[in-house]
């Protein structure tokens, strides 16, 4: 019944993500190889959730539930909690095993067992059962947290039978909430009791619109958080969740227009895969390669240890540091004065040391500058991307000088697909760079690096003709050119996305450590 | 202060005095000021313990969240425990952290204290020095706690051997809490405490 509703929701939403790409040229993607337009979009069910929404969800969870096991609402929730939301996992459980065991893990008190004998103290009259001071007159209690005797009922507490009044558990719960940024695991307040506390009786005894609304965050958060098929969309300041049928890596774009991979929460980064990406993004985060730049390229002062990098001049060093001012030879790294005026060379000069000293150095160097060579293009179609704004609001600015030159509105939109493509290509690039980085050198990494070039080669190309200046003579020409060279990139971008997963279909990619 | 806080205060304070506790002199409550945020504490040795006899006096501060919050807990007077920092007095306790429950009490916290006074927990340690004599050479541990009770907390068993060793490093210009935390710290040998101190 659920999934119904799913599907028809999904419809809806792949007609968004497809709205963004294209006006006007659907009868183009028709004409397109059918198989690639799967390839693209496959059928991959997901669902974008606002917050109403996935506190509806919640909700409806908990009732699906409900229908099968028949116990109060709000234990359900705390059950389900306790599993991450799996319904299969505790309906399994709550059928196999034993239910005293689950419901004790799950730090709630059975409600089916103690329903009978815990009917009178949830009513407000007096039960024998709560603890009553010796002096305390008839009809009240005293509040072991205030120490003030309370008409009983006004004084409450969950199954577990610890009552205190309700001023004081709604102090107890506020400290809970805003100070310790509690919400789902909110124990008791008796001492060693830890029977949670259920969200309707916080919402009864939580006035403060400020703590509820924060409790409810939490609730959802932690809803969110620990489902497996849901994600927040990690766009900043937006509140939606994407909700999946199945885990995977796979695109899936908010109602903000964020894109990015359902497993992972990167932007998507189709051909690498989610761990390579966070290998890479680890790597580039990590100071290490500060250090491994500092390794290759520089030498210590031998005497104060300041790091000198050395760019020109003779191998006479005196050492910049004021208060050193070593004079020191930068190829043996010895004291200067024997060397006399041998400016430019070094005859002190271990040759088995000095072999092995330039050949860590070499090697420190070529892993350095191949790292460099993939961050920097990575890097630079990052860059590219994020200036992509720039790029949409110039064309725009085309378009409309375009519809000047007697062309229609729906001759110009070419210009804004063209865009489109053009970051497309961009955000493939720039993984294929994190994919080729990892890559250990066989055939078809070989072939990859073609399609890599090519894909490259057209992109540039494309983006250069969308700086050009449009005249009133070459308006056609260029028209016919930008077309084709989109059309040829996503080509060539969807090739080169098919080559790799069918590499990892067929396993042919082998990696680096 | 809020409100809760103060009243709180004001009736475990009664409570206390009336405790049966107070009439056996194990434990005592002291106001420090007039809006009942500061209070000290003293506690007794558990007997059977090194403590024994002892009289062992503790700051109590009640933030301004109490109950829902613990009180902030800790040794005025120096003592050798595992689970009490030697240097600060800082006292490493479950109940003064995150398992505070809003229904515990001051009374309760100094009876918890009194128990942990008893029974050390060096597994999970304030002061690892002491926990680690604690656990490879126990006798040693009781003998210099006892050693501390006594010059720290008044107890009545005085230990010569130690008092002479303190007195020997003194002699060279040590202050004598110094070098009573560095014997006791080196197990009382002598030159190794000798050696840390001029090291």
């Amino acid at each position: 019944m659920d999934s119904d509703e799913d599907m028809e929701t999904f419809e809806v939403d792949s007609g968004n993500e497809s709205s963004s790409d294209d006006i006007g040229f659907n009868i183009e993607d028709q004409n397109q190889n059918p198989k690639d337009r799967q390839n693209d979009i496959e059928e991959f069910v997901f669902n974008v959730l606002s917050t109403e929404e996935i506190v509806q969800h919640m909700i409806d969870c908990i009732k699906e539930v409900n229908i099968i096991v028949e116990i109060p609402a709000t234990t359900t929730r705390i059950l389900l909690n306790h599993f991450k939301w799996d319904k299969e996992k505790l309906m399994e459980r709550y059928y196999d095993g034993d239910q005293e065991q689950l419901f004790a893990e799950a730090r709630v008190i059975n409600p089916l067992a103690s329903r009978s004998s815990q009917q009178p103290s949830t009513s407000s009259s007096m039960s024998s059962k709560a603890k009553v001071s010796r002096r305390c007159p008839p009809n009240s209690e005293e509040c072991e947290i205030c120490f003030t005797l309370i008409p009983s009922n006004l004084m409450t507490g969950l199954e577990c039978n610890h009552r205190f009044c309700t001023q004081c558990w709604c102090e107890y719960l506020t400290t809970k909430i805003m100070a310790e940024g509690m919400g789902q695991t909110i124990a008791c307040a008796a001492h060693g009791c830890n029977i949670l506390v259920d969200d309707a009786t916080v919402m009864r005894l939580v006035r403060d619109p400020k703590v509820r609304l924060k409790y409810q965050h939490l609730i959802t958060n932690s809803f969110v958080e620990c489902n497996r098929l849901l994600r927040w969309c990690p766009s900043p300041d937006c509140n939606n969740a994407v909700k999946v049928q199945h885990v995977e890596a796979h695109p899936v774009t908010c109602k903000c227009g964020h894109r990015f991979c359902f497993a992972c929460g990167e932007n998507w980064h189709d051909p690498v895969r989610c761990s390579l990406l966070k290998r890479w993004i680890k790597k580039c985060d990590d100071d290490s390669e500060t250090s491994n730049w500092i390794a290759a390229n520089t030498k210590e002062c031998p005497k104060c240890n300041v790091t000198i990098e050395k760019d020109g001049g003779c191998n006479h060093m005196v050492c910049k540091n004021q208060s050193c001012k070593t004079e020191f030879c930068w190829v043996c790294l010895g004291s200067w004065e024997p060397h006399g005026s041998s400016w430019y060379s070094c005859n002190r000069f271990n040759e088995e040391e000095a072999k092995e000293a330039r050949g860590a150095q070499e090697r420190s160097r070529a892993a350095l500058q191949r790292y460099l060579f993939y961050c920097n293009r990575y890097m630079n179609h990052m860059q590219s991307l994020k200036f992509e704004n720039k790029l949409y609001a110039s064309v725009k600015e085309k378009m409309e000088e375009m519809q000047h030159h007697c062309m229609s509105w729906i001759e110009v939109q070419f210009l804004k697909k063209a865009v489109d493509i053009l970051c497309q290509c961009r955000q493939t690039l720039m993984y294929t760079y994190v994919f080729a980085y990892y890559l250990r050198k066989n055939n078809q990494s070989t072939i990859f690096e073609d399609n890599q070039r090519d894909l490259e080669a057209a992109t540039e190309k494309l983006s250069e003709y969308l700086e050009r200046d449009i005249t009133n003579e070459n308006l056609a020409n260029i028209k016919q050119q930008v077309q084709d060279k989109y059309r040829y990139c996503d080509l060539r971008r969807k090739k080169l996305l098919e080559h790799v997963h069918e590499g990892y279909e067929k396993e042919s990619w082998e990696y680096m450590d | 202060m809020a409100n809760i806080a103060a009243q709180r205060i004001k009736r475990e304070f009664k409570e206390v005095i009336k405790s049966e506790e107070v009439a056996k002199c194990a434990i005592k409550l002291e106001l420090i000021d007039d809006n009942y945020s500061e209070l000290k504490g003293e506690i007794a040795g558990p007997p059977d313990t090194p403590y024994e006899g002892g009289n062992f006096v503790l700051e109590i501060k009640v933030p301004e969240t109490y109950p829902f919050n613990p009180p902030k807990v800790k040794f005025l007077t120096k003592i050798w425990h595992p689970n009490i920092s030697s240097v600060t007095g800082a006292i490493c306790l479950d109940i003064l952290k995150d398992q505070w429950a809003a229904a515990m009490t001051l009374r309760t916290v100094l009876l918890s204290l009194q128990a942990l006074m008893a029974a050390a927990e060096p597994d999970d340690p304030q002061d690892a020095v002491v926990a680690k004599q604690y656990k490879e050479n126990p006798e040693m541990f009781n003998s210099t706690a006892r050693h501390w009770t006594n010059v720290y907390a008044g107890g009545p068993n005085k230990n010569p051997d130690f008092d002479q060793k303190i007195q020997r490093l003194t002699d060279m210009g040590v202050m004598s809490h110094d070098a009573r935390v560095a014997l006791s710290t080196y197990n009382w040998e002598l030159e190794r405490a000798t050696e840390a101190i001029f090291t």
